[in-house]
C-alpha cells in the first residue's frame, strides 16, 4: 500500500483528507508542522508528502528545500498545499515560490476532495 | 561753457506781448518752447506730447479756466511737470498758486535779469527733481530686484518635494532643503559633483542623462506616469527636466523627487493584509470543504438520502463562499475591474442553473420564492467562467439579502438582440433615489434602519461591475422603494 504524509497544521482538514484518501486505499500518515513533518519523512519514508506551505515551527517551502537537498529523499515528490493566492504578488511568497521550483507540484487551497485524489493519483497510480 | 541740455518748456499767456517775449528770451537760451493762450489749449498740448513738457510758464490772469485750475488739473494727475506761475502783482493769488503746488511766481513787469534769476532756479530745481526722480527709481528697482531672489531661495527651499539642478556634465550645481534632508546633500561634498555620487541610482543617472542629451526636436522625455525610483530604502516619484537658457539650449537637467516611501508601505501593508486574510479564510474553508465532501460522499458512514441532499447543499454553499473569498482576495480584479482570466466558451444556463440551485436553501430560509426562467437554446457565450459565476452569485445572493421574509426572486436568462441578458427581480426594499448612482462604489453601502442587520462588504457590485465591464458588458438597475429592485446584465454574443 503507498504512503502519503500530509503535512499540515489544520487538523480537521488533516483528519477529513485521512479518511478521503484511506478510501481510495493509501496509508496515510500526518504531521502537524514543519519540524515533525521532517521527522516523519526520514522515519516513515512515504512515497509521496503533502506540504502545507503556512505552518508553525518550520514553513512548508524550509522543509521542501532541505528534503530536496537530502540525496536519500529528494526522490520522494512533494506537492506543496497553500491558501496564499498566486495573484497576491510582491509578498515574500512569491519569493519563495521562485526558490521552490524543486517542488513537484502544487495545489491551491482549498481544494476539491476529487481534484486532490486526482493528483495523489497522478504520482501513485490508481489503486483500485 | 557747460552745455546742459535743453528743457521743454510751454508758455501760457493770452497776452501776446508778455507770451513773444518770454518765448525769445527762452528760445534764445536753447530751450524747447511751446506756447498756449488759454488752459484748454495748454491741456491739449500736455497731452499731445506727454514726457515732453518739462517746465509750464503760467500765467495766473487767463480768461475762462485760470492758471490755479490747471495747477489743480495737473496736481491731481501726478504728472511730473514743475510750474512757475506769472502774475502782475505776485499777490494773493501766486500765493495760492505756490500753495496748490506752483514752484515760484514771476512778475509779469519783469527784468531780462530778474526773468532769469526766476527762471534759472526753476530749471535747475527741475533738473534736481529730475535726477531724484531717476536715483529714486533706480533704487526701488533694485531694492525690489535683491529681496526678489532671496524670496526666490526661500521659496525653493520650502517646497515640500526635493529639487536638484544639475549641470549638463550632470554635476550638480543646486539643490534645495528637502533634497539635502533627503539624500543627505551638503555644499561641500555635492555642488561640483556628479549627481551619481550623491544619488546612488542607475535609474535616475538614465533619467538625467537622457534629460541633458535632449535637445529641442525630441519628443517629451517620459510620457505618461513619472517612475517610481528606489534610493537606498526611500521610494521617490521622479520627473526629470532638461534646463534650457533663452537659446533653448539644454544646459542641464532638472529633477523633482516626491517621497512616496508610505505610499509604498501602505501598498505592502495591504498586500500584506490580504495574503493573511487570504489565509484565515481559506484554511476554515478548506477543512470545511473536505469535511463535507467526505461526509457527503458516504465515506464516514452510510447516509439516508435527506442527508446526502442536504450536505450536498451545504458543499455547494461551501463552494460558493470560496468563489466569492478568490473575488475578493483578487487584488487586481479589484483593484482596476479586470476580471477575464480565462477566456472559454460558456454555456450560462448551466452555469445560472447550478447557482440558483446552490442559493435556493438560502432563499427557502427566508421563505422567499425563487423562480428561474431560462430560455431554450441560449448560444454559448466566450467568457471567464468564474466571472460569471461571480455574477449571478452576487446578483442573487443580494436580491435574497435585500428582500424580506415572504417575497419573491425571479431570475431570468434570455437573448435579446446579440446580447444575453441576465435578469435578477426582487420584491425587496429597493434602493433610495439618492444611493442609485452609487451602489456600483467600492465598500459602499446603503445605511437605512433596512439595512443595518444585513451584512456585507461593499464590494458585490463593484466586482460584478468590473466583470462585466471588462466583458464588454453593461448592467442596469432600476428600483423603486419599497417595492423591489430589478438588475440587468446585457453581455454582447460575439458572432
Amino acid at each position: 500500500m503507498k504512503k502519503v504524509l500530509l503535512v499540515d497544521d489544520d487538523v480537521d482538514f488533516c483528519e477529513a483528507s485521512k479518511i478521503l484518501l484511506e478510501s481510495k486505499a493509501y496509508e496515510v500518515v500526518l504531521a502537524h508542522d514543519g519540524k515533525e513533518g521532517l521527522e516523519k519523512v526520514r522515519a516513515e519514508k512515504p512515497d509521496l508528502v503533502i506540504l502545507d506551505v503556512m505552518m508553525p515551527e518550520m514553513n512548508g517551502y524550509d522543509v521542501c528545500v532541505i528534503l530536496k537537498a537530502d540525496p536519500e529523499l529528494n526522490k520522494i515528490p512533494v506537492i506543496l498545499l497553500t491558501a496564499v493566492d498566486q495573484m497576491i504578488f510582491k509578498t515574500t511568497y512569491t519569493k519563495h515560490m521562485g526558490l521552490m521550483t524543486e517542488a513537484d507540484d502544487y495545489i491551491a487551497k482549498p481544494v476539491e476532495s476529487t481534484e486532490l485524489v486526482k493528483r495523489v493519483e497522478e504520482f501513485l497510480g490508481k489503486n483500485s | 561753457m557747460l552745455i546742459k541740455p535743453s528743457i521743454n518748456i510751454l508758455v501760457v499767456e493770452n497776452d501776446i506781448t508778455i507770451l513773444q517775449r518770454c518765448r525769445e528770451l527762452l528760445v534764445n537760451e536753447g530751450h524747447r518752447v511751446r506756447t498756449a493762450e488759454s488752459v484748454e489749449e495748454a491741456l491739449d498740448i500736455i497731452q499731445k506730447h506727454s514726457g515732453n513738457v518739462d517746465i509750464i510758464l503760467l500765467s495766473l490772469e487767463l480768461p475762462g479756466w485760470g492758471g490755479l485750475t490747471l495747477i489743480n488739473i495737473l496736481q491731481k494727475a501726478k504728472r511730473e511737470i514743475l510750474i512757475m506761475a506769472m502774475s502782475a502783482d505776485c499777490g494773493e493769488e501766486a500765493i495760492e498758486a505756490m500753495h496748490a503746488g506752483a514752484y515760484d511766481c514771476i512778475r509779469k513787469s519783469f527784468t531780462t535779469d530778474r526773468f532769469w534769476t526766476k527762471m534759472n532756479r526753476a530749471i535747475e530745481a527741475f533738473r534736481l527733481w529730475r535726477q531724484l526722480d531717476i536715483l529714486t527709481r533706480q533704487r526701488q528697482a533694485a531694492l525690489t530686484r535683491i529681496p526678489h531672489e532671496e524670496n526666490l531661495m526661500a521659496i525653493f527651499n520650502s517646497i515640500t518635494d526635493g529639487i536638484v539642478v544639475t549641470d549638463w556634465q550632470t554635476n550638480i550645481v543646486l539643490f534645495n532643503a528637502k533634497a539635502a534632508t533627503l539624500f543627505g546633500l551638503t555644499e561641500e561634498k555635492t555642488l561640483g559633483h556628479p549627481i551619481s555620487v550623491s544619488i546612488k541610482s542607475d535609474e535616475l543617472l538614465s533619467f538625467v542623462m537622457r534629460a541633458v542629451k535632449s535637445d529641442s526636436s525630441l519628443a517629451p522625455l517620459m510620457a505618461g506616469e513619472e517612475p517610481v525610483v528606489k534610493v537606498e530604502e526611500k521610494a521617490f516619484r521622479v520627473h526629470v527636466d532638461a534646463v534650457k537658457n533663452d537659446t533653448g539650449t539644454v544646459i542641464g537637467a532638472v529633477g523633482l523627487f516626491h517621497d512616496v516611501s508610505s505610499i509604498s508601505a501602505m501598498d505592502k501593508l495591504r498586500s500584506d493584509f490580504l495574503s493573511m486574510v487570504s489565509h484565515e479564510l481559506k484554511a476554515p474553508l478548506s477543512s470545511l470543504l473536505m469535511q463535507v465532501s467526505v461526509l457527503h460522499d458516504g465515506l464516514a458512514g452510510e447516509l439516508n438520502p435527506k442527508q446526502k441532499e442536504l450536505l450536498g447543499k451545504a458543499k455547494e454553499k461551501t463552494k460558493g463562499m470560496i468563489t466569492l473569498v478568490n473575488d475578493i482576495l483578487d487584488y487586481r480584479r479589484i483593484q482596476d475591474g479586470k476580471s477575464v482570466q480565462k477566456i472559454e466558451s460558456l454555456n450560462l444556463a448551466e452555469i445560472l442553473q447550478r447557482t440558483v440551485e446552490l442559493m435556493r436553501l438560502s432563499a427557502e430560509e427566508k421563505e422567499i420564492s425563487m423562480k428561474c426562467e431560462i430560455e431554450e437554446d441560449l448560444p454559448s457565450f466566450s467568457g471567464d467562467r468564474g466571472g460569471m459565476e461571480a455574477i449571478f452569485v452576487n446578483l442573487i445572493s443580494n436580491a435574497i439579502k435585500y428582500t424580506p421574509k415572504g417575497g419573491s426572486v425571479n431570475v431570468i436568462l434570455y437573448k435579446a438582440g446579440k446580447d444575453i441578458r441576465f435578469k435578477v427581480v426582487d420584491s425587496g426594499i429597493g434602493i433610495p433615489p439618492e444611493d442609485i448612482d452609487r451602489i456600483f462604489e467600492k465598500f459602499y453601502r446603503i445605511k437605512t434602519e433596512q439595512t443595518q442587520s444585513i451584512a456585507g462588504s461593499g464590494l458585490g457590485l463593484s466586482i460584478v461591475k468590473g466583470i462585466v465591464d471588462a466583458h464588454r458588458g453593461s448592467i442596469h438597475v432600476e428600483s423603486e422603494a419599497g417595492k423591489g429592485t430589478t438588475f440587468i446584465v446585457s453581455l454582447p454574443v460575439e458572432e
